[in-house]
């Protein structure tokens, strides 16, 4: 008996997607710029409208965006950078629900893609941090901002050979280059995951329904599962944007 | 059980889906970039301020209630250190109204003895007096009879009988009086 053949789909046929709009020009929309302008609007329209009135006594919706705030600011910048710098809670707090907004596109039914799983997004997040922690250090530290990271006091003197290179390597490639491939592989991973259990639920209950209710069910604990991934890569980034302006601000620890 | 799972990139005819879009960054630079701005402007001050207006809120609750506790606490002794001091002055002007009555008790026996010794020896003074002033009267009536008496014997020059009847109605005459 033949079960005919499985054919996963060629993994760009899971991530590029056809132009909407203006199709061909350099600023066509396609879905996952679609995506990113849905989630725009939906950010501005949640919080934005949502804080237009604020009570004293919070109740329900105010309380989550209250409680996303206060996560940020306490938990992100507070714990991480310090009191005084609660001045970067706005950007930290935009940058933590653009990532969220998007990452979760990944569970939502019918559309299932996140936009973050395209290169061009992280890409542009983690080069805006980039971009940021140099100006940052520069503007607070001068030059010592470099100095400091590439000859690190207490180090001996030898071992900088083998120690300004790697520091050197670390704060102009690794830096970016893990944050936004960390948030990219993630998001790639799991869409290609949940993808292939997705078809593979389809296939067996085709073919063979009996079986049909094992990838059905590690679907759905997956699904589970990427929600959280895409509430923790959203986290980490933000953290991690943190951690680099921190580093930023203050000499080296 | 044939399964073939075939997970093959076959047929990229266009760009390795790994190559950054400039498209897709376009609108994302877009997009975060409205995003930011308006958050920045519009949502985060307003939460901010309104953690911020509860917690001032909150916190001069507190100290009201902090301060009112302790302006509880501190005229709650300052009632009872009044109390005491009221109890004690009751106690005092009781005393001493225990000690003024028993003094008016002790003068008033004391006078209404004094009086009653005043009353008496008066009493005793009128008895004498009036029992001077009675003896003093009967002498000067018996001496008044007596003359009378006298002159009437020396006017009749009585007999016997006449003698003894005039002498009895002296005497009833006396008695009488």
């Amino acid at each position: 008996m033949s079960l005919g053949v499985f054919v996963f789909p060629p993994i760009d046929e899971l991530f590029r997607w056809k132009d909407i709009a203006f199709k061909g020009q350099f600023y066509a929309i396609n879905k996952t710029s679609l995506l990113v302008m849905i989630s725009s609007v939906l950010i501005l329209a949640i919080f934005v409208g949502g804080s237009r009135r604020m009570k004293l006594v919070p109740k329900g919706f105010q309380n989550v965006l209250e409680m996303t705030y206060e996560f940020v600011d306490r938990g992100i910048t507070r714990d991480v950078i310090g009191n005084d710098a609660t001045r970067f809670t706005p950007f930290l707090g935009s940058l933590f629900l653009f990532i969220l907004f998007l990452n979760f596109w990944e569970v939502i039914p019918f559309i299932q893609f996140p936009p973050t799983s395209r290169f061009a997004i992280p890409l542009f997040l983690a080069l805006m941090v980039y971009v940021l922690y140099w100006f940052l250090g520069f503007k607070h530290q001068g030059i010592k901002y470099l100095t400091g990271h590439l000859f690190p006091a207490g180090v001996p003197l030898a071992l900088y050979i083998l120690v300004t290179p790697i520091e050197l390597v670390q704060i102009l490639l690794v830096r970016p280059f893990s944050l936004a491939v960390r948030l990219l592989a993630n998001m790639m991973a799991g869409h290609i995951l949940l993808t292939a259990l997705a078809l593979l639920t389809a296939y067996t209950l085709k073919n063979a329904p009996i079986i049909a209710l094992g990838p059905f069910a590690l679907n759905i604990g997956v699904t589970a599962f990427e929600i959280l991934v895409g509430f923790l890569q959203a986290y980490i980034f933000t953290l991690l944007t943190a951690v680099y302006i921190a580093d930023s601000l203050h000499a080296e620890h | 059980m044939h399964l073939a799972v075939l997970l093959a990139a076959e047929s990229v005819k266009a760009k390795n889906p790994i190559v950054p879009e400039t498209k897709e960054i376009i609108w994302a630079v877009v997009s975060f970039v409205i995003v930011f701005g308006l958050l920045a402007w519009k949502a985060w001050p307003a939460i901010k301020k309104a953690i911020a207006d509860r917690e001032a809120h909150i916190r001069t609750d507190l100290e009201r209630a902090e301060s009112a506790k302790d302006e509880a606490e501190s005229s709650l002794v300052e009632y009872q250190r009044q109390l005491a001091e009221a109890r004690n002055e009751a106690g005092k002007i009781i005393e001493e109204a225990r000690l003024a009555a028993d003094q008016v008790r002790k003068d008033l026996i004391a006078r209404a003895e004094a009086d009653a010794t005043e009353l008496r020896g008066r009493a005793q003074d009128d008895i004498r007096l009036a029992t001077e002033r009675a003896l003093a009267d009967l002498q000067s009536r018996v001496a008044e009879l007596s003359i009378e008496l006298a002159e009437k014997v020396v006017e009749r020059n009585l007999d016997h009988d006449t003698q003894i009847a005039l002498i009895e109605s002296y005497i009833n005459q006396v008695g009488s009086r």
